[in-house]
């Protein structure tokens, strides 16, 4: 059952040596078929949203030549920003809320990184095969049957990354149009870079660097331990019942139904040092790395449980599976590490083997630490309640904005030239631009009338405005004053009604100059 | 060879003042340089009519507005490669006792 896992050894000092390749093994399970379904749905997503129809456009389409963003019934203007950066805060919020309840959920199962790496991954087993036949091919020379399938999977990811930047951009331009265009080959030059620059990156993120993007690219994969406490739900390995690891004959129970019970905590972590520094000393394999929190916690291995018999062995056959199956290529019994983007397919391959065993599962398994520690766990702390009405407040407050956003923009610029004109007759005249803006998707009628402001007329009064759906109207419109009547400067209320809907309007404040003397 | 790799990967914190320095310094730089070229081209009191023209704003304001907001992006993305450059074994910490 135990068989080394041939691997490379890197080490970590050596700057310019490249990451060896991580060929993670098949797995399947509760989390895998959960991960799956992620898959399909947030990848479902991206590739069919930008095809459907909503009132006679496309329903997700982020027009940046225009200015406008359509989603669905909504359409948003750039005076809108403020939502979208409200949008960006609740994301941020839910990443933290979700962290420290459940940790890294959205590493594992929703990060586009690993989602499309998982897709390519798929790709490459199709025509590789699983983890040894994709390393002995990658360790063969080259001949008809490498080319073959080297070349079946890199086409097959070429026309998937192609696939993918012509979404990405028909999230940008109509899509139908685009594909239609591509027929033609009439394409823009920007629209083809941009197609072709989103499915290189797709390509070397998802084909090349997956695991790497996680451990030297990634901000939140640096900061979520910050999020995380001995409560937060994470993947562990039960060193208590694990420990001494080791491979043993059919027939030996699990340490839950043997006399020698589980290790204290001391001993069993001792025991991960001793199987770790083993590992190093041995033959340095990489996946015994001592960059674990356990090996820098305390190094000493020296109140490690001697294995004199069987019967001392612990629920752990070191039959290295769920490092097999880890596609960041690290060992989940080392402790938590912040290179784990919590998965599961340890847990998976763990609870495989435990069944063959005829062992319980959850040797490794979604816990916290307090669990693992023997102690109570509890799910109500300050953080997630502080978080969680954080995240409420914010998101009602989001939600309610967005249906309540205003129909129309009024803006009035002042002339920029001449403070104020002096007619022939002496009367003062100022010039303004109004810039009235119908951020509905049907035509408009306002008014536009002066108030507050005695002596000063509207020159062009009565001004009534017709606007088509999401029509940017700009007016020059003056402010007449009589010879004497104003002195230096006077605030003037402009006062733009909706004419269709009862109600509706808002005031804009401007300022009206006439000589001080 | 396990205890010797554990001292190699755990090198010491270099002093505060150091990791400051290699922050604030070159995105002060970058800033100074961004913010020079930006308002060669760009007048402040242009922007003051397009965001806020009843503020009296100056075009010394303008011009230090704009570093500070220059800086604080140079220094974040600065922070950020700190960040990304730390050994692993920072990150690779047991979580906090519970009190």
């Amino acid at each position: 059952m135990s068989k080394e896992i041939p691997v490379e050894v890197i080490s970590e000092n050596s700057l310019y040596k490249s990451e060896g390749k991580v060929y993670p093994r098949e797995v399947n399970g509760r989390f895998t078929r959960l991960r799956n379904l992620a898959v399909f749905a947030l990848l479902g997503i991206y590739y069919f949203f930008p095809w459907l129809r909503w009132d006679g456009r496309q329903a997700v389409l982020f027009d940046l030549p225009a200015r406008k963003f359509y989603i669905f019934g909504f359409n948003f203007w750039p005076q809108d920003f403020i939502f979208l950066a409200l949008l960006l805060i609740l994301a941020g919020l839910s990443l933290f809320f979700f962290t420290a309840l459940a940790g890294r959920l959205w590493c594992g199962y929703a990060c586009p990184q690993t989602v499309w790496t998982e897709v390519y991954v798929w790709m490459e087993r199709w025509f590789e095969g699983d983890r040894p036949k994709q390393m002995k091919l990658d360790a063969a020379p080259w001949n008809k049957d490498k080319i073959l399938r080297k070349g079946g999977k890199y086409l097959t990811w070429g026309f998937f990354s192609l696939w993918t930047g012509f979404t990405f951009v028909g999230f940008f331009t109509p899509i139908t149009d685009l594909g239609a265009r591509l027929i033609s080959l009439s394409w823009g030059g920007w629209e083809t870079f941009w197609v072709l620059f989103y499915s290189l990156a797709t390509w070397g993120n998802a084909g090349v660097l997956r695991e790497q993007v996680c451990k030297y690219m990634c901000p939140y994969a640096r900061f979520q331990s910050a999020m995380f406490d001995r409560n937060t739900l994470i993947i562990s390995y039960d060193p208590a019942r694990g420990e001494p690891r080791g491979p043993r004959k059919r027939g030996l129970g699990s340490v839950l139904e043997r006399a020698r019970g589980l290790l204290s905590n001391e001993a069993a972590n001792a025991a991960v040092i001793k199987a770790a520094h083993e590992n190093a000393a041995g033959n340095a394999k990489v996946h015994a790395r001592a960059t674990t929190a356990l090996a820098v916690d305390t190094l000493d291995d020296s109140s490690a449980p001697v294995v004199r018999s069987n019967e001392d062995l612990g629920d752990c056959i070191d039959c290295t599976i769920c490092v097999q199956v880890c596609p960041v290529g690290i060992d989940i019994r080392n402790g938590l590490q912040y290179e784990c983007i919590a998965c599961g397919a340890c847990i998976d391959a763990c609870d495989e083997v435990m069944d063959k065993m005829g062992y319980p599962r959850g040797l490794v398994r979604y816990t916290t630490q307090n669990a693992v520690d023997h102690k109570g766990t509890k799910v109500l702390r300050p953080r997630i309640i502080v978080y969680g009405l954080l995240l409420t407040a914010i998101f009602v407050g989001w939600m309610w904005g967005v249906m309540h956003r205003q129909e129309f923009i009024i803006d009035v610029l002042r002339d920029r030239n001449a403070l104020y004109r002096t007619l022939d007759d002496g009367d003062i005249e100022n010039s303004y631009t109004v810039k009235l803006i119908n951020k509905l998707p049907k035509a408009a009628k306002y008014s536009i009338t002066l108030i507050d402001a005695e002596g000063i007329s509207l020159v062009e009064a009565p001004l009534e405005v017709s606007t088509s759906p999401e029509e940017v109207v700009n007016l020059s419109i003056t402010l007449h004053a009589e010879a004497g009547t104003i002195k230096g400067r006077r605030d003037v209320i402009l006062r733009v009604q909706n004419l269709d809907a009862e109600g509706t309007s808002r005031d804009h404040k401007t300022s009206f100059f006439a000589p001080v003397q | 060879m396990s205890d010797m790799q554990v001292v190699q990967n755990d090198p010491p914190p270099r002093p505060m003042v150091q990791r400051l320095g290699a922050i604030l310094w070159p995105s002060f730089f970058a800033a100074a340089v961004a913010n020079a070229v930006f308002f060669a081209h760009i007048d402040p009191l242009v922007l003051r009519e397009m965001t806020f023209p009843d503020l009296p704003l100056t075009r010394e304001l303008g011009y230090t507005l704009g570093f500070f907001a220059f800086w604080a992006c140079t220094a974040s993305s600065s922070w950020f490669t700190w960040i990304l450059l730390r050994p692993t074994c920072r990150f690779n910490q047991p979580l906090p006792p519970e009190h």
